[in-house]
C-alpha cells in the first residue's frame, strides 16, 4: 500500500502545479483555505471580496474566479463584503486599477487549494488515484465509483494537511467562466429589483440623520449662528458646530429625526461666516497657473498650450456615511473606496484599538476616486460620538458638487521639434498643475510625473512640473494626472499630423515599436474604424493610445461637425487575459462617457469664492442622446493581467476632441472643446 | 403631523408626515422602499424616478400630500420577483455598473414602453434624456430598452 503522501504527490502529474502555505484550516468542520473563500458543511461557497464595488464590477470577478476554479456556476457562490480589516486582508483600496490585478492569484489559489482538498478526501474515500477524480458541477466524479457532492466531502478535506496537497489551478484553455461574456454582474438581480444597498440605504434601528451647513464660499468659518429657527422645528435634536478634518470642510450640523426635517432645519440656519477667499475666481486661478509656465526662448517648432479645468466627481449616490459609536467600541457602514485604511483612520480619532472597529463597506453608487478619503465618514463618526445614536450623514447633491475635492486645474505647454516630414523627434511638455491635496505625496512634481506621464511613443523629450498650491482641495480623479497629461499629449500629437498632413494611424505606427502591444491594438481599432476609408462628409476622426496599469488601448473617435455629437468610438484593449469580457467592455464605455461628458462642456468654475455648479443640471454630463456607438474589441495578449478601471479615459478624451478639431477644423486648446476654461 | 393615505404598489399606507415631505422621502424613510434613489433631490437626475398613474414622476419634487388619491408604484412593486419585460432585458444585457441610477431607469423605460410599445431610438432617448448615469451605461440601457420591447412583443 503506497503511503497518503506518495499518493497524493502522484496526483495531477502533468498540471500546472502550485504549492502554495495554506493557513491552518477552519475550527468549524468548514473548508477554509484561506480568508477568502470557504466551503461550509452543507457544500454552500462563500468567497470574499477583500475590495468593495464602486461600480468596477470587482465582486462579480470575485465570483467568477471562485466559481471557476470550484467547478461550480457563478450563481453557486456567495460573495460576502469584506469588512475592513488589512491584517486579514491587506490592502483593500480601490485605486490605481489595482483589485483585479492583485486579487485574482490569491483568489484562484484559494478556491483551487479548496477544490484540491475537496478531490483528495474523495480519492481517499474511494481509494482511489486523485488524478482519477475531477470535479465537476459541485461533485468529485470518479469513472467506475460515482460522484460525491462537495457537502459529503467537506468534514474530510478539512482534516487533511493542506500542505500533503498540492494545488492545481485550472489551466485557461479549460475556462467555463473566465473570460467568458456570458456571464452578468452578481448584483444585477437585486439592484433591477430595487434591493441592492447601498450607503444611503443603510439605516440602523434608532438611526438620526444629520446634513450639515457647509461653507458658503472657500475656506469660510461660521462666525455667528443663530438656531432658533431650527431648533423650534419638529424633530430637529440638536445644532453644533462640526470641524471635520478635511481642509476648509466642516459647517454647522443639524441633528434630525428624519432626512426631511434635517434639510428644513438646515434651512432655517441662520449663520454668518468670515475668512476664507470669498474674491476666489477659477479663470484667476488659470491665468495664474499659465503665468507660473517657464520662461522660454524662441519655441524651435510647433507649440501649444492646453488649458483644463476642474472636475468634479459627481457620482450619483452623494456623499455619505453612517456611524454608530459606543463607549468602547464603533460600527460605521459606508460607501468607500478603502475600507481598510477607514479603520485605521477611525481608530485613531477615536482612540480605541482597531479590533473594537467594525467598518463595513456598503455598495458604493459610483466613487470615481472620491471615496478614497474618509471625510463622510469621519464626519458621521463625530456626529454619532455626540449623539449617542447611530447617525447617518447626507451630503445634499449640491453639498457633493460644491465641496468635493476636485481635479486640479492644470496648463500644459507641448513643444516639438520635428524632421522634414514633420514627424516628431524631440518633444518638451511643460505642466503648471496643483498638487493633490487629500494625498500629500502628490505635491511632489516626481509622483505627479509618474502619476501623469505615460509617453508611449519613441520620441525623447523632457517633462517639466511646475506644483503651484492648491486654492481648494483636490484629489483622485478617474486616472488621476493622466487624464491631463495624456489628454495633452496625443491632442498635441494630432495637431502635428494635422500640420504635416500626415495620416494619425500610420504617424503613431511609426512612433511605435513593432509588435508592441500597443500598435497591435492600434492596428485593431483602426481597423475596426475602415480607417483605410475616407470619413464621411462633415465628420472629422481622431485617434489615441495610451500605455498605462500594464495594459495596452487605443481608441478611434469619430465627430459630426455640425452638431458637435460624437457618432462613434472604436476601442481596442489588451489588458492581458479578459476575466470579465463583459465588464471590460463595460469600464471602457463609462471611460468613453466621462470622455464625451468632460471634452463637451462639463466643468467646475468658481466665482465669488464659491463653486457655481450645484448639480447635474448645471454640470452637465453626458446624457443618453449624447451618448456615441462604442465598438471595444477585447485583444487577448496573454500577458500579465493588467487595471483597466482606469486606462481609456485619457485617450478617449484625446481622441474625441481631435476628431471634434478634424471635424470642425477648430485647434484643440483645452478641455471642453471650444469653450472658455475656468 | 398631518396624515396622508397612499396606496404605494398596491398596499395602502397612514403615514404622518410634514405637509411638505417630498414623497421621496415618505417611501424611503416611512415606508422603507429604498429602490428609488436619492440623487439631486430638485427633479435632474431620475435617480428616484417611480410611478405615479403609471406614469414616471419624480417622488424628490411631489410632496406625499399631492400623491394621495394616486397609484403609485415604485421599483419594488414593478414586478412580483423582477421579471418585468424590462427588469429582464437589463439583467441579459449586463447593463449596471454602480446600479444605483438604474432602478429610476428602468422605471422610466417601463414607463416609456406601456404608452409606446416600439420606439425608435430617438423616443427612447427623448424618455430618458433626464435619468442621468454617472457610470456612463447609456450604450447598453439603449440596447436594454429595445431588447425589452422585443420581449414584450413576443409576449404578445
Amino acid at each position: 500500500m503506497i503511503s497518503r503522501r506518495t499518493f497524493l504527490h502522484g496526483a495531477g502529474a502533468g498540471a500546472l502545479v502550485i504549492a502554495i502555505p495554506v493557513p491552518a484550516l477552519a475550527a468549524t468542520g468548514e473548508l477554509a483555505p484561506t480568508v477568502l473563500v470557504r466551503v461550509d458543511r452543507h457544500g454552500r461557497i462563500t468567497a470574499t471580496a477583500p475590495r468593495p464595488d464602486i461600480g468596477q464590477g470587482v465582486r462579480t470577478v470575485v465570483a467568477l474566479l471562485v466559481a471557476e476554479e470550484l467547478a461550480v456556476g457563478a450563481d453557486d457562490v456567495r460573495v460576502e463584503q469584506a469588512p475592513g480589516d488589512t491584517d486579514r486582508f491587506g490592502s483593500q483600496a480601490v485605486a490605481n486599477s489595482t483589485s483585479t490585478r492583485q486579487l485574482h492569484e490569491p483568489l484562484r489559489r484559494a478556491a483551487a487549494a479548496a477544490r484540491c482538498l475537496l478531490v483528495t478526501a474523495a480519492a481517499l474515500r474511494w481509494r482511489v488515484p486523485a488524478g482519477e477524480c475531477t470535479a465537476v458541477d459541485g461533485e468529485v466524479c470518479h469513472p467506475r465509483r460515482g460522484r460525491l457532492p462537495y457537502r459529503a466531502l467537506v468534514a474530510d478535506a478539512a482534516a487533511i494537511d493542506p500542505a500533503d496537497v498540492p494545488v492545481t489551478l485550472t489551466p485557461p484553455h479549460q475556462w467555463r467562466l473566465l473570460g467568458r461574456t456570458t456571464s452578468g454582474r452578481v448584483d444585477t438581480a437585486d439592484i433591477v429589483a430595487g434591493r441592492a444597498r447601498y450607503g444611503l440605504d443603510t439605516r440602523p434601528p434608532g438611526a438620526l440623520v444629520a446634513v450639515v451647513a457647509r461653507p458658503p464660499w472657500l475656506g469660510a468659518k461660521p462666525d455667528t449662528v443663530d438656531d432658533r429657527a431650527t431648533r423650534a422645528l419638529p424633530g430637529v435634536l440638536d445644532v453644533f458646530p462640526l470641524t471635520s478634518p478635511g481642509e476648509g470642510q466642516g459647517g454647522i450640523a443639524v441633528l434630525a429625526r428624519t432626512t426631511h426635517q434635517a434639510l428644513r432645519g438646515r434651512d432655517a440656519l441662520r449663520v454668518t461666516w468670515r475668512a476664507g477667499t470669498p474674491a476666489a475666481d477659477s479663470r484667476q486661478w488659470l491665468a495664474d497657473l499659465e503665468a507660473a509656465l517657464p520662461a522660454q526662448g524662441r519655441p524651435s517648432g510647433p507649440q501649444r498650450t492646453y488649458r483644463l479645468p476642474l472636475l468634479a466627481h459627481a457620482p450619483m449616490e452623494p456623499m455619505n456615511a453612517t456611524a454608530d459609536v459606543r463607549p468602547n467600541a464603533a460600527i460605521v457602514w459606508a460607501p468607500t473606496q478603502d475600507p481598510g485604511s477607514l479603520r485605521t483612520a477611525l481608530a485613531q480619532q477615536l482612540a480605541l484599538p482597531p479590533a473594537s472597529i467594525r467598518v463595513e463597506a456598503t455598495l458604493a453608487g459610483g466613487a470615481f476616486g472620491r471615496r478614497i478619503e474618509p471625510d463622510a465618514v469621519l464626519e458621521a463618526v463625530a456626529c454619532s460620538t455626540r449623539a449617542g445614536a447611530p447617525v447617518s450623514v447626507l451630503w445634499t447633491r449640491d453639498d457633493d458638487t460644491r465641496h468635493d475635492s476636485y481635479r486640479p486645474m492644470s496648463v500644459h505647454r507641448l513643444t516639438a521639434v520635428t524632421d522634414d516630414s514633420g514627424l516628431p523627434v524631440r518633444r518638451s511638455h511643460e505642466v503648471v498643475t496643483w498638487p493633490l491635496t487629500v494625498v500629500p505625496p502628490f505635491a511632489d512634481p516626481a509622483v505627479i510625473r509618474a502619476s501623469g506621464d505615460h509617453f508611449p511613443y519613441s520620441v525623447p523629450g523632457d517633462v517639466t512640473i511646475t506644483v503651484q498650491p492648491a486654492p481648494l482641495r483636490t484629489g483622485f480623479w478617474r486616472a488621476v494626472y493622466a487624464g491631463q497629461f495624456g489628454y495633452a499629449e496625443e491632442c498635441f500629437l494630432s495637431e502635428l499630423g494635422t500640420r504635416a498632413g500626415l495620416d494619425q494611424v500610420q504617424l503613431r505606427r511609426r512612433l511605435l515599436p513593432a509588435d508592441s502591444r500597443l500598435r497591435r491594438v492600434l492596428d485593431h481599432a483602426a481597423a475596426r474604424a475602415h480607417w483605410s476609408r475616407h470619413p464621411a462628409p462633415g465628420t472629422g476622426r481622431g485617434v489615441a493610445c495610451h500605455l498605462d496599469y500594464g495594459s495596452a488601448i487605443a481608441v478611434v473617435a469619430v465627430a459630426d461637425a455640425a452638431s458637435r455629437r460624437v457618432l462613434r468610438v472604436h476601442v481596442a484593449v489588451d489588458v492581458g487575459v479578459a476575466l470579465h469580457p463583459s465588464g471590460v467592455r463595460a469600464q471602457v464605455e463609462g471611460c468613453v462617457l466621462d470622455a464625451v461628458s468632460t471634452v463637451l462642456g462639463a466643468q467646475v468654475t468658481v466665482r465669488s469664492g464659491s463653486v457655481v455648479e450645484s448639480s447635474f443640471s448645471d454640470y452637465t454630463w453626458a446624457r443618453i442622446d449624447q451618448t456615441p456607438d462604442i465598438d471595444v474589441t477585447v485583444v487577448s495578449s496573454g500577458a500579465d493581467i493588467g487595471g483597466l478601471g482606469e486606462l481609456a479615459y485619457p485617450p478617449a478624451a484625446a481622441a474625441i476632441a481631435s476628431a471634434l478639431a478634424a471635424a470642425t477644423g477648430t485647434d484643440v486648446t483645452g478641455m471642453p472643446f471650444g469653450s472658455d476654461v475656468g | 403631523m398631518p396624515r396622508y393615505r397612499l396606496l404605494v404598489n398596491g398596499r395602502r399606507h397612514d403615514v404622518e408626515t410634514e405637509e411638505d415631505t417630498s414623497l421621496l422621502w415618505v417611501l424611503r424613510e416611512s415606508l422603507g422602499l429604498t429602490g428609488p434613489k436619492y440623487g439631486c433631490g430638485v427633479g435632474v437626475c431620475g435617480a428616484c424616478t417611480s410611478h405615479v398613474d403609471g406614469e414616471a414622476h419624480r417622488p424628490c419634487v411631489v410632496t406625499a400630500a399631492e400623491s394621495e388619491g394616486r397609484h403609485v408604484t415604485t421599483i419594488e412593486g414593478l414586478s412580483p420577483r423582477g421579471q418585468h419585460a424590462v427588469q429582464r432585458a437589463w439583467r441579459e444585457l449586463d447593463v449596471a455598473q454602480c446600479g444605483y441610477c438604474q432602478p429610476g431607469q428602468i422605471m422610466a423605460a417601463a414607463a416609456l414602453l406601456a404608452r409606446e410599445p416600439d420606439p425608435d431610438d430617438d423616443a427612447i432617448a427623448a424618455a430618458l434624456r433626464d435619468n442621468v448615469c454617472r457610470c456612463g451605461t447609456y450604450p447598453r440601457i439603449l440596447a436594454a430598452v429595445r431588447h425589452a420591447a422585443g420581449l414584450l412583443r413576443e409576449a404578445r
